[in-house]
């Protein structure tokens, strides 16, 4: 089916949210490069702090190495040309209404053909507040906003994870009250149900037997620490921040416990299916698509090749066995299925274009396991050959250069010998035993046993951090076997190549070895060690220009990220 | 038109480079995947060194096909990283001098330079960025079978008396006249080779190449490398 993007996309006006996150960014900036002829662009961004909307945008355009091939293209002229195709709207989509002022929602509502709804929070496991405020609330929020507008279309950014733990080839359909583990799922009521057991939750933390209790642990942690249980100021501090941290774990547990229940992965996935749920009734009135990308991973292109930002799912498996984890828990032949980011952009524009052409589906998904699957095991072999690739030729040290470039990581089952839980049991004997010596023996002896006791404590907590990581990950590199259709997006005959997306093109060994882990090793790997990652500095400053239209008022503080 | 009618035949082994198969066979199964893959490919290539050194001086199929069994369920991920690697780091510095200043001669004078080698193809490769220009390489290919090397060379196997044949036909192919080509080679097994061509010349012959090329009054270069 013949499609042109530009004749699609053609004088066209698109309100974008979530333009701050990794995926939201390429697609702003690809759509603006590549010259996709839409009209203009809503930029939705919600103030933080002081700093209002249009202040984030300007900071992120001159910060973000994401718009360097429009800082080189445009160089001075950038600020009038994104002036004139951009408007920066101080709004929030976890406020009803988007959090826009009625002048501006009017004003929109008249103006938008196509709405795309980029937020999302990403993390795996978020407090379950954060997660139905952002993912699921969010989107009855835009789909409202759709729904007010006059010709407004939605295309909605979901994930292919929402099928759950369910194996095999996942359809591109939109299930109604859908639940992985096939038993009878009303999401409605399970939204109700979540949000009155947060209330419990919540509720709870508030009971004066709960208070007494954070407080008791607040004074023996103090104790322990050698500080006074009785200074009523630092009790208090803490009393904050343990009642936080429990809070936030109780709902991560509640999120878990919910997720699981009805056969999905984690928190993330379990908000988008949800989020997906309430869309479904909608369809008779709301001209809506799905989009639903994969594992979305660094650029193989563009902005330019290896672009990543955050964390993500390669980021900490690939960054563990760059170190000294040789065994990763995988199952042969599971495909990973791993999408860059500019293809997925690519595969939003194409989805814009048909809902904007009227020719479109209702779900696209968007991944490689379909047509050129990535296995699991290839992935480890080929993230081994990148590290060795960089280590032999530039490791720190002669370790790094002499032994990790030639020993690498390997796929291994869960209780492998040298599995993480089981070097856990070795720390923590080594630890007991070092501190259950007999106390006959010299006083000197005790000193250096509790020095080797809290060295070894301290990479046990390492190891727990690993054993949490790989938890996380188990269900996409072990215990599922996910395929995800691609028909819909490969039906469309795109005019404009630049805009093509097409995953048999990929050639995995060159993207992981010379794009994909070098992208990682800059832009991620910093974050895992503390460090900042490379910052862009623009030759030439961009500022919106000063007729750019006017901002809305400040939305009220929200929650949420963007993907 | 201007495709030389002239072509000079290359033995990579001996001739233009120092280092034979069983050196990037070693190397892969030094880098093989897991420690205990690598134990056993590497006692594999030791046990092919002998046969090697036995057969080295005549047809060396046989010889080079157990060399290479050591890449077997080597992933082809592998055997291009570490090939690109191999030749990057060790067989690049083992480029023979000589054999390349015979290169430039035979382009010189009009030659279509034709690369043989024993090696396969994801070591070779990465080396022409380092030699002067080859307008043919022909190197030995690996089975790959589901991205995994099933440790087949594929045939025809370079490095046998098949040689000899495979240039007659590739003169066909390119409307060559074979009288009018050089051949230089350094083992036993490229004499069928040499014996093709109009000037054939033998460089660091082996114990059997230098014998007939004595009885054949051939040329011999001796490398003082």
């Amino acid at each position: 089916m013949r499609l042109s993007i530009r004749e699609s996309y053609a004088g066209k006006h698109v309100l974008l949210t979530g333009a701050s996150g990794f995926l939201g960014k390429v697609w702003l900036t690809q759509m603006l490069h590549n010259d996709s002829g839409t009209g203009k662009f809503y930029i939705l961004l919600r103030r933080k702090a002081t700093r209002p909307a249009a202040a984030r945008f300007e900071r992120i355009v001159n910060t973000s190495p994401c718009f360097k091939p429009l800082h080189e293209k445009y160089g001075r002229d950038l600020a009038r040309f994104l002036s004139e195709r951009i408007e920066v709207v101080d709004g929030d989509i976890s406020q009803p209404g988007l959090g826009l002022d009625a002048e501006t929602s009017a004003r929109l509502g008249r103006d938008i053909d196509l709405v795309v709804n980029c937020a999302g929070l990403v993390d795996f496991d978020p407090d379950l507040r954060d997660a139905l405020t952002t993912n699921v609330d969010g989107t009855i929020h835009v789909a409202d906003f759709v729904e007010g507008c006059e010709k407004a279309a939605l295309l909605h950014i979901s994930t292919c994870y929402v099928a759950g733990t369910r194996n095999g080839r996942n359809g591109e359909v939109l299930v109604p009250d859908y639940a992985p583990n096939g038993e009878p799922f009303d999401a409605a009521a399970e939204l109700a149900s979540a949000r009155v057991r947060i209330a419990e939750i919540e509720a709870e933390f508030e009971t004066q037997e709960k208070a007494d209790e954070i407080t008791a642990e607040a004074k023996a942690q103090l104790v322990e620490r050698g500080r006074s249980p009785d200074n009523a100021k630092l009790v208090a501090t803490l009393v904050r921040r343990i009642k936080r941290d429990s809070l936030k774990n109780a709902m991560i547990e509640e999120g878990q416990e919910r997720a699981q229940r009805w056969g999905w992965t984690n928190i993330y996935t379990y908000s988008k299916s949800l989020a997906e749920s309430v869309l479904a009734p909608r369809a008779d009135r709301l001209r809506f698509s799905l989009l639903r990308p994969a594992i979305v991973e660094s650029a193989l292109a563009y902005p330019f090749p290896g672009w990543n930002q955050g964390f993500n799912t390669c980021g900490p498996l690939s960054y563990m066995l760059g170190g000294w984890l040789r065994e990763l828990p995988l199952r042969k032949g599971i495909p990973f299925d791993i999408v860059p980011v500019d293809y997925v952009g690519n595969g939003m524009t194409i989805a814009g274009a048909a809902l904007l052409s009227g020719i479109h589906e209702q779900v696209y998904q968007c991944g490689t396991s379909d047509k050129n699957p990535l296995a699991i095991d290839r992935a480890c072999d080929l993230t081994a050959l990148a590290h060795r690739k960089h280590l032999r030729r530039k490791g720190d040290t002669v370790v790094d250069r002499l032994i990790l470039a030639r020993w690498d990581g390997v796929e291994a089952e869960i209780d492998h010998t040298l599995s993480v839980p089981n070097l856990r049991k070795v720390t923590k004997g080594v630890a007991k035993m070092m501190r259950d010596l007999p106390s006959r023996w010299p006083k000197m002896v005790h000193r250096g046993a509790k020095k080797v006791a809290d060295k070894v404590d301290k990479i046990d907590d390492n190891l727990d951090t690993i054993e949490r990581l790989i938890d996380l990950y188990l269900p996409f590199i072990y215990e599922n076997h996910f395929i995800f259709s691609t028909d819909n997006l490969l039906k469309y005959d795109v005019v404009e190549e630049a805009f093509r997306f097409d995953p048999t093109a990929l050639d995995w060994r060159t993207y992981w070895i010379n794009v994909h882990i070098p992208g990682l090793r800059k832009w991620c790997y910093p974050l895992f060690e503390g460090r900042t990652p490379e910052q862009y500095r623009p030759r030439h400053k961009f500022a919106l220009e000063e007729d750019a239209p006017a901002e809305t008022p400040a939305a009220a503080p929200a929650h949420g990220g963007s993907r | 038109m201007n495709t030389p009618k002239r072509a000079a035949f290359f033995r990579a082994e001996g001739v233009l480079v120092s280092r034979g198969v069983l050196a990037a066979t070693a190397y892969y199964a030094a880098n093989a995947h897991k420690f205990g893959e690598r134990a056993l490919r590497l006692g594999l290539v030791a046990l092919s060194a002998p046969l090697q050194g036995l057969l080295g001086q005549n047809d060396r199929t046989l010889a080079n096909r157990l060399a290479f069994l050591a890449a077997r369920r080597m992933s082809e991920d592998r055997l291009a990283e570490l090939g690109e690697e191999y030749a990057e780091d060790i067989l690049k510095d083992k480029i023979l001098d000589r054999g390349v200043e015979l290169i430039k001669r035979a382009r010189a004078e009009g030659h279509r330079i034709v690369l043989l080698s024993d090696n396969i193809s994801e070591v070779m490769e990465p080396l022409l960025p380092h030699l002067p220009k080859i307008d043919d390489l022909v190197c030995n290919r690996l089975e790959i079978v589901d991205g995994e090397a099933t440790g087949k060379l594929l045939d025809p196997v370079v490095g046998s008396h098949g040689d000899g044949r495979w240039a007659q036909g590739y003169a066909d192919r390119q409307g060559i006249d074979l009288q009018a080509c050089t051949a230089y080679g350094s083992h036993g097994t490229d004499l069928l080779l040499l014996a093709a061509v109009g000037k054939p010349c033998a460089v660091n012959p082996d114990f059997t190449l230098r014998r007939s090329a004595r009885e054949a009054d051939w040329p011999v270069i001796e490398y003082q490398e």
